[in-house]
């Protein structure tokens, strides 16, 4: 049997604080949305003004553990046949730990940006975090961009082209995602795989032809040569 | 409070104190105190060296002029420190914990306070320990040959001899002494040691304390290694080994479940058997291999005595190899094609493996391996090869065997079968599993010339039962029906029914039974066996057709169901494993809760301690933790700032309380009242093979006069706490050199008036007072004058003579640029032997640094106008101000005494003439 697991690769979650990391990751590695996020929301939304207040609420979102810190899942893939490992790391977005987060940076093979299509503001600051990846990560890191929380469109304040637009300017995929709804989530984790194996394609090749079959495809061949000698001959009888 | 930091001011580059403990050092009856600092060097190439570096220290040591190094103890190979407990005592929870330094040399016994400032020092400690793996090169110590000399002056018979200055050989290693067996030589030839001193036994004695001491030691990084921490590893790099465990999981995992992803499909198998006799091959094989209507699905084709020739028994080549394999190939199944899988020889016993060309993709672990029984139990004349194989996922061993021959030698026939199993071993692709054996298989087949005869029955009995075809008859003389159903033989194994006549021993070339001189008795010596799941044979038969040799071809043909995978099932099952081994990882990555993130420290002020606290409460994963580096950072946090314990290791669901310690000093104090440093830090808790967690400390400084440059403080006409922030930012920044050019300043004061403040209280209070700047203040008065001093309120001062004392040495210590200074520094210990020139120094310094040191000699001169009543002389003065006014520029590397004698000299002068 082949070997199961061929690669480790590091994908890296990054963005404002609040634009939901966290849960992307979440739902990706163990597909859940934890509600506790929503019941924040829904808590604090029963006030007198009702939507606008909800909607201040899901802005500020309520943080998840890295929300101080950097925390990170495995999870286990399979993309073109090969099993890829890949350890997401999910950082706190807050700016005053921005110098300390951008070190985490340079172990990452692929980076997710991500933004709030509720939040302007989120959107506009992928600009500076594209900076500091061209920056910090390695040469060869890959993107993506992910607009995030797609489920609140009556919140939108980014357009799906304006994502679309950005995304081409930086040459990188580009998706709309929602953790809510297990929109995309999949597929743009999927993605970013992708393009990092493609990018490694030339040491993965080694690695392939090293865990290949037992038996010798010379052999058969040889076999094949023979059949073809006499030809349609293997069904008289040779003595 | 960490008092690391004292000792790191004095250390040369490259070393770094780990933690320091103040304990009690105890003598017979004497208790003196000692700061003591475990010190790390790290190595030009690989690894690092530890020594214990003692120090007598005034008060609580703040700066590296606090401590004064008594010795150095180097943590070799033979250093051990253990907590010993009092004979006969209780121990007393909370109370101090007694420990014993040994060496190979040296004895010493401290007490240190209770706590866990104290357990980590142990802790760092046995963890600095070499230990005793013989790879690792004996610690050499080179480096502490910087610090000889450091220490007090030694006097005779004084302890310290046994120590780093006198005895460079404390340690096995040093310069030209070898090992540790030279220690007792050279600490007899010292005569100074503890342990000489207090055994009058002398070197017996020395050598079984050693031993004793070596043992201990044993036990104690043994406990050490099982209750603590090792440092982790700040790369999150997964092994290659925890990759390969976890593929190894995941396929025992798909052997569990394979019942989920497979079915049973019946693949056709061709079993042969033929012993040649020596024969080339002379006629076509198909009636033996290719009699059945449907093509097989794999054939195994076995033939013993290919070669009956020395040649092939001793070079083991030879040309019938070739010409059997060909004729095989060309009598298989004429309905299909099939791929060779694999032929193995041993001398003549060759076992051929083919498979339809159309399963060649499914055959896979191939492997093949050879037993010799013959002469000496090796040789290659008897004995078994074999071939194991995957075909889907059914593993399949085919073994082919010639065992020992003559009617009485069953039993050597026995052993030759179990030693064909034992010894058959078969390599995994996976070199760290172990070996397989035959049993080891889903489907064994074994075939061969097995050898087994007829017994008590003569040869005319034997031909006429086989003339009636009176087989059942027959075989219950048959050896190896007797033999398994002893299960001294092929337990566990089927064979067919015999339908046929046996197929030993024929005159060449006919169906004659023997009828040369020996006229063997016929027997069934050529035999198909199979064990395992699914199987069911379909003919077995012997070939009378074939002439070629004295014996007669067997052949069998089975349905072998075997596991076949579905792919789609397979992806399901494999996913589903994955999945639960990524939840199971995950939720294995070590995790804690804490209790606070945000830490606001309020109001701080120049040396007084803040303390904040906060609990790591952990999850369900024992973990260790650390306060690590931020990148480019040479500590987990700011200078002012102190986790204790900055690490540990945490049981699931136990917490453990940390606290924030903050203190500014002198190094800390000036760029905090600059604003170029603020109380601000974000640490980094890192959990090995886990998370990371920022915790921020914020939090504002109230800047102090202590830590002021002396131009600033002269600036300054209202107490320091009065300014705006900005304003004090502007006055520290500026430049020493600042000359009144009457435009924006205010005119300054001639000297600051906090000094004033502080000098006139003494004037006015102390002129008299007995053992003044030599008696330690009261850290509580300290705070209460610097407030004071801060905020103005000279007139609410209260405090005794010796506090003010202290916080005046502690003002000019805290200065920034000494009173002489920086730069006038070598000028003055070049001439301190002369007055004038002393005086011409004097007078180029800075004006306000002029003013405050003719101030300062006018007032000690003052004092030691009332000498009789304070006991004040010119000497005292002169070594307690000298290293308080001139400062080496190079901070605490060089320490040279003679330098610390110039300074008194040139202090001195200053005391004895007029002004």
């Amino acid at each position: 049997m082949a070997k199961q697991y061929d690669v480790l690769f590091r994908l890296l979650l990054i963005g404002d604080s609040g634009v939901g990391k966290t849960c992307l990751l979440c739902r990706f590695t163990d597909n859940e949305f934890h509600s506790s996020h929503i019941s924040t929301i829904g808590k604090l939304s029963q006030g007198p003004t009702g939507k606008q207040e909800t909607k201040h609420a899901s802005q500020l979102s309520a943080p998840g553990i890295s929300a101080g810190g950097v925390d990170f899942k495995m999870k286990t893939i399979e993309v073109d046949g090969i099993k890829v490992r890949i350890q997401i790391w999910d950082t706190a977005g807050q700016e005053r730990y921005q110098t300390i987060t951008k070190q985490y940076y340079r172990r990452a093979q692929g980076i997710f940006l991500v933004y709030d299509i509720s939040s302007e503001r989120s959107y506009q600051h992928i600009m500076k975090w594209v900076s500091d990846v061209d920056e910090y990560a390695p040469e060869g890191v890959q993107k993506i961009l992910i607009g995030n929380k797609a489920d609140e469109e009556q919140k939108r304040q980014v357009g799906r082209e304006q994502g679309q637009q950005l995304a081409k300017e930086y040459g990188m995929d580009f998706y709309e995602t929602s953790a809510c709804t297990n929109l995309n989530i999949k597929e743009s984790f999927t993605r970013l795989t992708e393009l990092v194996l493609q990018a490694h394609r030339k040491e993965l090749d080694g690695l392939q032809t090293h865990a290949s079959n037992e038996l010798a495809l010379a052999e058969l061949e040889e076999e094949d040569g023979k059949a073809e000698g006499p030809a349609n001959s293997s069904k008289t009888c040779w003595c | 409070m960490d008092q690391s930091v004292a000792i790191q001011e004095t250390l040369e580059e490259g070393e770094y104190c780990i933690i320091a403990v103040q304990g009690v050092l105890c003598e017979g009856d004497s208790r003196q105190s000692r700061l003591l600092g475990l010190v790390r060097h790290r190595l030009e190439h690989r690894g690092q060296e530890h020594a214990l570096f003692l120090y007598m220290h005034r008060r609580m040591a703040i700066t590296g002029d606090d401590v004064t190094l008594d010795q150095i103890v180097p943590v070799s190979r033979d250093f051990t420190l253990e907590e010993v407990s009092s004979d006969g005592e209780l121990y007393i929870l909370g109370s101090d914990v007694t420990v014993q330094l040994d060496t190979g040399e040296l004895s010493l016994l401290f007490q240190l306070p209770f706590g866990s400032h104290t357990r980590m020092f142990l802790q760092e400690v046995a963890r600095a320990c070499p230990g005793f793996d013989p790879a690792t090169r004996d610690p050499q110590f080179l480096w502490l040959s910087r610090y000889e000399g450091r220490e007090p002056e030694p006097e005779p018979d004084s302890r310290t001899e046994s120590g780093w200055s006198l005895s460079q050989s404390t340690w096995p290693g040093y310069g030209t002494i070898g090992g540790g067996g030279s220690n007792s030589d050279s600490s007899k030839s010292n005569g100074k040691s503890l342990l000489g001193d207090q055994s009058s036994g002398g070197q017996d004695k020395a050598e079984n304390s050693l031993t004793r001491q070596n043992k201990s030691k044993s036990e104690i990084t043994d406990l050490v290694r099982s209750s603590t921490i090792t440092v982790s590893d700040k790369a999150h790099i997964l092994s290659m080994q925890k990759f390969g465990l976890r593929d190894t999981i995941v396929k025992s995992h798909l052997v569990q479940k394979e019942d989920d992803y497979t079915y049973i499909q019946k693949f056709r198998f061709f079993v042969g058997t033929y012993n040649v006799n020596g024969q080339s091959p002379k006629e076509c094989l198909q009636p033996w291999l290719s009699h059945g209507t449907q093509a097989p699905d794999v054939y195994c084709v076995g033939f013993q005595e290919l070669d009956l020739s020395k040649e092939a028994f001793f070079f083991h080549d030879t040309p019938k190899e070739e010409e059997w394999f060909k004729a095989v190939s060309e009598s298989l199944h004429p309905d299909a094609k099939y791929a060779k899988v694999k032929l193995i020889r041993l001398v003549g016993i060759m076992l051929l493996l083919y498979v339809k060309q159309e399963h060649a993709a499914y055959i896979s672990d191939v492997e093949a391996e050879t037993v010799g029984t013959g002469i000496m139990g090796r040789m290659g004349n008897k004995g078994g090869v074999a071939i194991r194989f995957q075909l889907h996922n059914t593993s399949i061993c085919v073994v082919n065997s010639h065992l020992a021959a003559h009617t009485e030698e069953y039993e050597r026939r026995n052993q030759d079968y179990k030693d064909i199993c034992s010894r058959m071993q078969f390599c995994q692709v996976d070199p760290s599993l172990p070996a397989l054996t035959i049993s080891k298989h889903d489907v064994i087949l074994w075939l061969g010339d097995l050898n087994y005869r007829i017994e008590d029955l003569d040869v005319e009995k034997v031909k006429k039962l086989i003339e009636e075809k009176a087989f059942q008859t027959l075989y219950a003389y048959d050896q190896l029906k007797i033999q398994v159903a002893a299960k001294t033989v092929f337990d566990g194994y089927a064979e067919g029914e015999l339908t046929f006549q046996p197929t030993y021993k024929y005159d060449t070339g006919s169906d004659d039974w023997d009828t040369s001189e020996k006229c063997r008795a016929p027997a069934w010596c050529d035999r198909i066996l199979w064990k395992g799941k699914n199987i069911t044979q379909l003919s077995y038969q012997s070939h009378m057709a074939l002439k070629t040799s004295d014996h007669k071809p067997v052949s069998s043909e089975f349905d072998i169901g075997v596991k076949v995978v579905n792919n789609e099932l397979y992806r399901k099952t494999l996913e589903k494993i994955v999945r639960s081994l990524d939840k199971m990882e995950n939720a294995n990555i070590p995790s804690v809760s804490l209790s606070k993130r945000e830490f606001c420290f309020q109001n701080v002020k120049y040396m007084q301690l803040q303390v904040e606290s906060f609990t790591i409460h952990n999850g369900q994963v024992p973990c260790q933790f650390e306060f690590i580096n931020k990148p480019d950072e040479e500590s987990y946090c700011k200078q002012w700032l102190n986790a204790n314990p900055s690490r540990g290791f945490l049981l699931p669901d136990s917490d453990i309380e940390i606290e924030l310690e903050l203190f500014v000093n002198k190094t800390t104090a000036t760029k905090l009242n600059s604003g170029e440093d603020k109380i601000e830090d974000i640490l980094v808790l890192h959990l090995d093979r886990g998370k990371d967690y920022f915790l921020s400390v914020t939090g504002n400084y109230l800047p102090s006069c202590f830590g002021s440059p002396l131009h600033t403080l002269c600036y300054m006409r209202q107490p320091i706490l009065d300014l705006p922030l900005d304003t004090i930012s502007e006055l520290t920044l500026m430049p020493i050199q600042t000359e009144d050019d009457g435009s924006q300043l205010e005119s300054p004061m001639e000297i600051p008036k906090e000094l004033w403040m502080m000098v006139d209280y003494l004037y006015r209070n102390a002129i008299q007072q007995e053992d003044l700047f030599q008696q330690p203040g009261l850290r509580l008065e300290f705070e209460h004058i610097r407030d004071c001093l801060d905020t103005g309120m000279i007139d609410d001062l209260s405090a005794s003579n010796h506090s003010v004392a202290e916080a005046l040495l502690l003002f000019l210590e805290s200065l920034p640029e000494p009173v002489i200074c920086y730069s006038a520094y070598h000028s003055c210990l070049e001439c301190s032997g002369n007055y004038a020139v002393s005086k011409q120094v004097i007078s180029t310094l800075p004006t306000f640094h002029k003013n405050v040191f003719n101030y300062l000699m006018a007032f000690l001169q003052e004092l030691l106008k009332n000498s009789v009543k304070n006991h004040l002389d010119e000497n005292i003065l002169a070594s307690i101000f000298g290293s308080l006014l001139l400062r080496n520029p190079a901070g605490h590397q060089k320490l040279e005494m003679t330098d610390k004698k110039k300074a008194q000299e040139f202090i001195h002068q200053f005391l004895c003439n007029t002004l």
